[in-house]
């Protein structure tokens, strides 16, 4: 579960300062798939990054999983992140020089599991994503829809807690796309995976349990995705 | 901790396996070369010390030489005291040497030169002159008339190895003629060349004592100089000791002891030149493992990000850099070590020829073992600090890079 209180988020930048965010509160229970959505620069990224504990509010309190995240150190933060949450972002970020089973059980080694269990448990998950014939495969063997869900596989191999994702479809066509939507959405059902996604694309409203809009740092509106709105993007795809 | 560096190590090996090869390959050549370039340069000159001592004990001083008191020009009652020298456990035998300044004429050719008396039976077991002989024999105890002499003295018949004035091709066998200071001028008969490959042996010109008592009209009991070859095993400063203990006035000097006077000044400047050798060595490494390093974490700011997004520890990262440069260093050395070797194995076989004789490279151990762990040292400080800067950015400012 997922509680925020009055968050607010300042970046100062000498001349100017930009309230990014602007008393943000919103509890999330576990089993949610919540979309955050609305204009750019409203925020999104900002109130992820700030629930997924890579960045820190400028005020206001987080509650995750009961752990009132201020009482974290910076050591104790990069545990949590390490054990409890799970990360999808735009542009899959894959190491490299690594091959895609061992992009998925890097964590996992740091994590001190062991290798039998976190082979077994990649390949399941690689499996399940039906990549499970590209276990040695490295990331450019692979097209950016498969890509994106090696990477979420590495965020889901732990099965955390709250997986967040960060406008994972940006750079994917629309059949990729629906590829990894569908994939979240399977997640979230057989699961119950809490999962807090930043989109821009209205059309992606369909799966989301729960729609947050952002405007201007703020929410504007909370709720069951808006008929109105599903209705305009089912006829704009 | 243990488990960290596990991962760090599996990040290292494949980001060196699977990273750009020709960067790899490059960058253990050019720590092969510091590396190389570290060792091989003392190496050449410990093996000219090594030339240079070995060639002092063999066919000049043994392994101690007396030579008079700085007020006296002869050591007296030399005879005496070679038979007590002989008798110190760690002798093996002393020869007593009497130089004295000539001119030798040889077909209308002449020389100024030393001549040294010895008893031959004596010299014999302090220098391996004897062996040397590239024409004709050496000397016996008893022999008049008879000399040999240097090949840099006779001359060669190849005039261009010679390499200052010579006699002109003087042959065993041949007649050539002494000029003494006291007058006496007498035409010797040549038993022997002598060719050592080391220049001041194969200056010389030898006659036995008899033959000098002969020319003296009298005994001659004082010498010019003695020298002593000890034991392969006893220690030298204690036979020093020993000898002054008799209560001589004569200055005593182990070979070491000569070669520090001789060489004392060259031996600093080799040793300055060698770390300056090192420090530029070690400075290229520095420099090229830090931009190998830096560009590789550039590269990787936002991969970087990513994955202390993902809750891998700074130190994981750093950790994986750091192995990298070891790595690298570690196959640079091995690879450098192969070359040095080698380079060693083919100058064995064709040495440097010097005037002094042959020089092969002595890699010395400690050499070997010092420079390994400078070059460790100094890439660690090189990986170190440009993974540091990279893996101490600020998450999400890493990630928008
Ligand atoms: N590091 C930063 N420094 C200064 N301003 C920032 C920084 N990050 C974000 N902002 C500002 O904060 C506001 C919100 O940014 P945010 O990235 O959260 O928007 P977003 O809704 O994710 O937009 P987009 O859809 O374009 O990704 C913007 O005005 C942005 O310019
Ligand atoms: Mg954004």
């Amino acid at each position: 579960m997922i509680i925020a209180e009055n968050l607010t988020r300042v970046y100062d930048m000498g001349k100017v300062t930009v309230h990014a965010l602007r008393g943000v509160s919103l509890t999330i229970q576990k089993g949610e798939f919540v979309g955050i959505m609305g204009a750019s620069g409203s925020g999104k990224s900002t109130l992820l990054h700030l629930l997924g504990l890579l960045d820190k509010p400028t005020e206001g309190k987080i509650v995750l999983g009961g752990i009132d995240v201020r009482t974290l150190n910076e050591r104790q933060r990069t545990r949590f992140r390490l054990k409890r949450l799970g990360y999808v972002f735009q542009d899959y970020a894959l190491v490299p020089e690594l091959t895609v089973e061992e992009n998925v059980y890097l964590t996992s080694m740091i994590r001190g599991t062991s290798k039998e269990e976190y082979q077994a448990q990649t390949f399941q998950i690689l499996d399940r994503i039906g990549l499970s014939d590209r276990l040695t495969h490295k990331h450019n063997e692979l097209s950016g829809g498969q890509q994106q869900r090696v990477a979420i596989a590495r965020a889901m191999v732990n099965k955390p807690e709250i997986l967040f994702a960060d406008e994972p479809c940006a750079n994917l066509d629309s059949e990729s796309s629906r590829n990894v939507l569908d994939l979240f959405k399977q997640i979230n059902k057989e699961m119950a995976q809490t999962i807090v996604m930043v989109s821009h694309e209205d059309w992606h409203m369909e799966y989301f349990d729960r729609v947050i809009i952002l405007r201007d740092g703020q929410i504007v509106s909370d709720g069951p995705p808006p008929e109105e709105l599903l209705e305009k993007a089912c006829k704009y795809k | 901790m243990l488990l960290d560096l596990r991962v760090s190590f599996f990040l290292a090996l494949r980001g060196i396996l699977r990273g750009s090869r020709g960067s790899l390959y490059l960058t253990v050549l050019i720590i092969a070369m510091v590396f190389t370039n570290m060792i091989f340069m003392p190496s050449i000159i410990l093996g000219f010390i090594k030339v240079a001592e070995d060639q002092i004990i063999t066919y000049q001083t043994g392994n101690i030489l007396i030579s008079p008191h700085e007020d006296e020009l002869y050591i007296e009652d030399v005879f005496s005291l070679l038979e007590k020298i002989n008798r110190i456990p760690g002798v093996l035998r002393a020869s007593a040497h009497y130089g004295t300044g000539v001119t030798l004429r040889y077909k209308g050719n002449s020389l100024g030169s030393t001549v040294v008396a010895i008893k031959p039976d004596d010299e014999r077991l302090v220098t391996d002159v004897y062996r040397k002989m590239a024409d004709g024999d050496y000397l016996a105890d008893g022999e008049n008339d008879e000399i040999i002499i240097g090949i840099q003295t006779s001359g060669h018949k190849d005039e261009s190895l010679d390499m200052g004035p010579t006699l002109g091709y003087l042959k065993a066998g041949d007649p050539v003629t002494v000029e003494y200071t006291n007058g006496v001028r007498k035409v010797y008969h040549v038993k022997g060349i002598i060719e050592t490959g080391s220049y001041y042996a194969d200056q010389g010109a030898y006659i036995t004592w008899d033959e000098l008592e002969s020319v003296f009209g009298r005994k001659v009991d004082y010498a010019t100089d003695i020298i002593i070859k000890t034991d392969p095993d006893s220690y030298e400063p204690e036979v020093k000791t020993q000898i002054y203990r008799f209560g001589i006035r004569e200055k005593v000097q182990t070979w070491q002891d000569i070669l520090e006077e001789a060489m004392g000044r060259a031996v600093q400047n080799f040793a300055m030149l060698n770390s300056i050798t090192i420090v530029v060595s070690l400075i290229i490494a520095i420099v090229v493992l830090f931009i190998v390093i830096m560009i590789k974490t550039l590269n990787s700011r936002r991969q970087i990000g990513v994955l202390k997004a993902l809750g891998v520890e700074k130190s994981i990262i750093i950790h994986n850099y750091v192995f990298q440069v070891l790595i690298l260093t570690t196959l640079g050395i091995i690879v450098g070590t192969t070359l040095v070797e080698s380079m060693v194995a083919i100058l064995t076989v064709y040495p440097f020829q010097f005037p002094d004789g042959e020089v092969t490279p002595v890699v010395a151990t400690s050499d070997l073992i010092n420079n390994t762990i400078m070059l460790y040292i100094a890439s660690f400080i090189a990986g170190y600090i440009p993974a540091w800067r990279v893996a101490s950015e600020d998450i999400l400012t890493a990630m928008r890079s």
